[in-house]
């Protein structure tokens, strides 16, 4: 019988030691950055701290779930920008928010659904694919409205509803933390119950995992490599309602770079870029860790040359970590 | 009467327009463990694709569990419960034990996955076949056997009738072996059937009630387990027989100076600990792993990108960085498919070799010119022109074994010589090696199954995780309790 003790049934999940390293990290790099300045401690800033990793913590999410599979979502930055475009587009328009954001959804989805097309049926190499997607989101996000940024939303919805929704999105707060990390929270929670507990999530490692052996068990491989980009797709949808809702307004370079950010949250965490490992936990502990590097840097001073180069030098760092630990290349003795 | 499980009747299958399988016949029966040994493996890998997947026939019809599931008529492009097992895992690695058991199957119709339910529904299973596998163990940490065991067991609970296992010997050792015709037996008196396809007819006598012998896409004869020993089946093997035979007569490594070209001395990897092990010039060293993970540990030592922990790898008694020491040349397993440059020429793919001790070849076309004109006797001028890709298997066997004789290395080091190689090859690549060892090269070859290897041996050393556990000389192979072929000749 199986009598392990519950710590070493944690530990024994694949991915955890690197979701608990990325955890551990995140700790010494707060206190750190909390020594040099004290405001770091604040509860403003913990609060601010907090709302700002909701994006990370939801583009890491939808860049995990494609990771696992062994692919990659180049596409996740524009649609960032379609859905704020689109949404905010509407709402100067006068729609009704929930219309609004319901065609913005659908939008993504399209885009997710022929990203998964193009990457689990026709197999084209998902960079290139989503290369592709990335190009044709970003014009969709230029034209909506003429390529020009939208005008606050509150003009065509009026400032009550205008306030409601950004009120919903950023800058409302429920028992005492803002919602966006409610959003955030309760959708890692799903998609972490997903990924892990679910017969679409095994499949999901198993695609990742070995591919051929995932076929030869019956895995559709097109329909769970689309399911990871429609999750994809959704995230990245809530990212851009949140960065409307946080401007009050679209912008058409909304969300730019941020697949990179989702790469780079997963890959902290312990995803690996080469599919099969790593668990959203790490996502969560890697969106932390980008964030708390960007807000302790900016409350130290740090030039944004600086902390670009810093939190560069930690996403490799961190990749080599886990590549040389793995291997067990650390404790090789070298013979002259 | 004896219920059918699985026919091919007339079965005559393309290729790509080439003739795979003709007039292909094969019966096998409920709770059968039925036999085959590839004499010429040719249309072998195409019978198992037909036998999983209904692809289009030519001709005949194919029959699974009293339906015709494919015939020359129509075609459904169906897949055939039948599990196959074979050296390579059909498992997905970072996933456990259960789900690849349950939840990667097809008809597992659960949403939400229960662990400790499926640990549950698997405890019996395992209890049934007297095996211990902790269910919630990650595939990577299993042993070859336990992934065997594990792909066994998977066949069985997806309820697949027929089971074929193919060249399961290479990858677990004669013990393993032993426990697994107990399982296989076990699983055939409930009524699962068997093909257990394998180059040696020593194994095939231990577990199948009959053989097929199959030869260029043809049964060639079937024959019932008391007739295993008639002069008719031991016939095909002969012409290999009758070499080996001789050529144990006439090697004689007896008298010569022991001189140490290679050693490993106090090796630690990822299971292996404290390994120390030399190697004699000119000599032929069998090194059986009694465990596959020992021969990646080796293994990863020797190509030099493994994870070494410690220890010391010296030729001549210099200590050598592998991958860049010229005088160590190695042939990885399957080197058909793993040491062929696509893409390359054949010449280029030759010079690959030389080009360790010669740099300056690739500028030079007079001595490439000048290889080409030595070996075209011997490989055939046609080779040339021919893209590697479309060179026969007996060509890519002697094209890498040629390159490594032009790197002039001091010791050859070659994984599983024999896996995947069919009669007539495993002649070819055994006269190959005795053509290494002629020339002076000292050979290496690490291998699970002794069958083959150990005719070429002149000395044995056999490895399992707690470091050597025997290592006898040519002179007592006849006191090894092993199950391999010629060891008659020993005693």
């Amino acid at each position: 019988m199986n009598n392990k003790s519950p710590i070493k049934k944690l530990l024994a999940v694949k991915g955890m030691g690197a979701a608990l390293t990325a955890f551990v990290g995140l700790i010494i790099i707060y206190i750190a950055f909390g020594l040099i300045n004290p405001a770091v401690f604040s509860s403003n800033n913990i609060l601010n701290l907090l709302r700002s990793m909701s994006k990370y913590l939801l583009i890491g999410i939808a860049q995990s779930y494609v990771l696992i599979t062994g692919n990659i979502d180049l596409s996740i930055g524009s649609m960032v920008a379609m859905s704020a475009m689109i949404s905010a587009t509407l709402m100067t328009l006068g729609t009704n928010p929930f219309l609004a954001v319901l065609v913005a959804l659908l939008c993504c989805l399209v885009i997710g659904v022929i990203n998964g097309i193009l990457v689990g049926k026709f197999k084209l190499p998902p960079f290139i694919a989503t290369l592709g997607t990335m190009f044709v989101g970003r014009g969709i996000a230029y034209m909506v409205n003429n390529n020009r940024n939208t005008d606050a939303i509150a003009t065509g919805v009026g400032k009550e509803t205008g306030d409601a929704f950004q009120n919903f999105f950023y800058y409302g707060t429920t028992a005492g933390i803002y919602n966006t990390f409610w959003i955030a929270i309760i959708m890692f929670v799903i998609f972490f119950f997903l990924l892990s507990k679910t017969r679409t999530g095994r499949h999901i490692y198993a695609i990742g995992s070995n591919i051929d052996a995932a076929k030869l068990s019956g895995v559709n491989v097109v329909a769970t490599t689309t399911k990871t980009y429609l999750v994809s797709a959704v995230c990245s949808w809530v990212v851009g309602l949140i960065l409307c809702a946080q401007a009050g307004m679209g912008n058409m370079e909304a969300g730019n770079m941020y697949e990179m950010y989702g790469v780079a949250a997963g890959v902290i965490g312990g995803v690996s870029p080469l599919g099969g490992t790593g668990i959203l936990l790490g996502t969560l502990a890697g969106s932390a860790v980008w964030q708390t590097l960007e807000n302790g840097l900016n409350m130290i001073g740090a030039q944004v040359g600086i902390q670009r180069l810093v939190i560069g030098v930690i996403v490799v760092v961190a990749v080599l970590l886990d590549v040389v630990l793995r291997s067990g290349q650390f404790s090789k003795k070298k013979k002259g | 009467m004896r219920q059918e499980v699985f026919r091919m009747e007339r079965v005559t299958y393309l290729d790509k327009g080439s003739k795979q399988l003709e007039d292909f016949n094969l019966q096998i029966y409920r709770g059968e463990i039925m036999g085959m040994i590839p004499i010429s493996a040719h249309g072998l890998q195409a019978l198992l694709q037909l036998m999983q997947t209904n692809m289009p026939l030519y001709d005949g019809h194919v029959f699974y569990c009293g339906e015709r599931v494919n015939s020359w008529k129509s075609t459904r492009r169906s897949v055939n419960r039948i599990g196959v097992i074979d050296a390579h895992s059909r498992l997905v690695e970072h996933m456990t034990v259960t789900d690849n058991i349950f939840v990667l199957r097809q008809g597992f119709r659960q949403n939400i996955i229960k662990n400790r339910l499926l640990q549950r529904q698997l405890a019996p299973f395992m209890e049934d076949i007297g095996v211990q596998i902790p269910a919630d163990t990650y595939v990577d940490k299993l042993s070859a056997f336990e992934r065997v065991t594990v792909e066994l067991l998977r066949a069985v609970v997806a309820g697949y009738r027929l089971i074929v296992l193919h060249e399961i010997s290479t990858v677990i050792n004669g013990d393993e072996l032993a426990k697994l015709y107990e399982i296989m037996q076990h699983y055939a008196g409930q009524g699962f059937s068997f093909l257990y396809i394998s180059l040696h007819l020593e194994e095939i006598m231990e577990v199948c009630d009959r053989v097929a012998l199959f030869s260029n896409g043809r049964i060639q004869k079937v024959a019932q387990r008391t007739e295993m020993k008639s002069e008719i089946v031991q016939s095909y093997t002969m012409e290999f027989d009758k070499m080996v035979r001789y050529h144990i007569g006439q090697r004689n490594v007896g008298g010569r100076e022991e001189k140490i070209v290679l050693s490993l001395s106090h090796i630690s990897g990822e299971v292996l600990t404290d390994f120390t092990m030399k190697v004699y010039e000119g000599e032929c060293l069998v090194v059986q792993n009694l465990d596959e993970q020992v021969l990646r540990d080796i293994l990863s030592v020797l190509n030099g990108d493994g994870n070494l922990c410690e220890g010391e790898l010296c030729m001549e008694g210099r200590p050598i960085c592998p991958a860049y020491c010229k005088e160590l040349a190695l042939i990885s397993a399957d080197p058909t498919k793993t040491m062929v440059f696509q893409g390359m020429s054949y010449l280029d793919n030759l010079c690959m070799g030389l080009s360790r001790r010669v740099p300056g070849i690739w500028g030079n076309n007079r001595m490439k010119n000048s290889v080409r004109r030595e070996y075209a006797e011997e490989l055939g001028e046609e080779v040339f022109a021919i893209p590697v890709e479309a060179l026969g298997e007996k060509q890519k066997y002697q094209l890498v074994y040629t390159r490594v004789l032009l790197q002039k290395p001091k010791v050859v080091v070659c994984v599983q010589p024999f896996r995947g190689a069919d009669l007539t090859h495993r002649v070819f690549i055994w006269k190959m090696i005795e053509m290494l060892l002629d020339k002076g090269m000292a050979v290496v070859i690490l291998t699970i199954n002794l069958a083959d290897s150990l005719s070429l041996a002149d000395r044995l050393i056999r490895v399992s995780k707690e470091g050597i556990v025997q290592e006898v000389g040519k002179e007592a192979f006849g006191s090894l309790s092993v199950a391999a072929p010629w060891i008659d000749l020993y005693r």
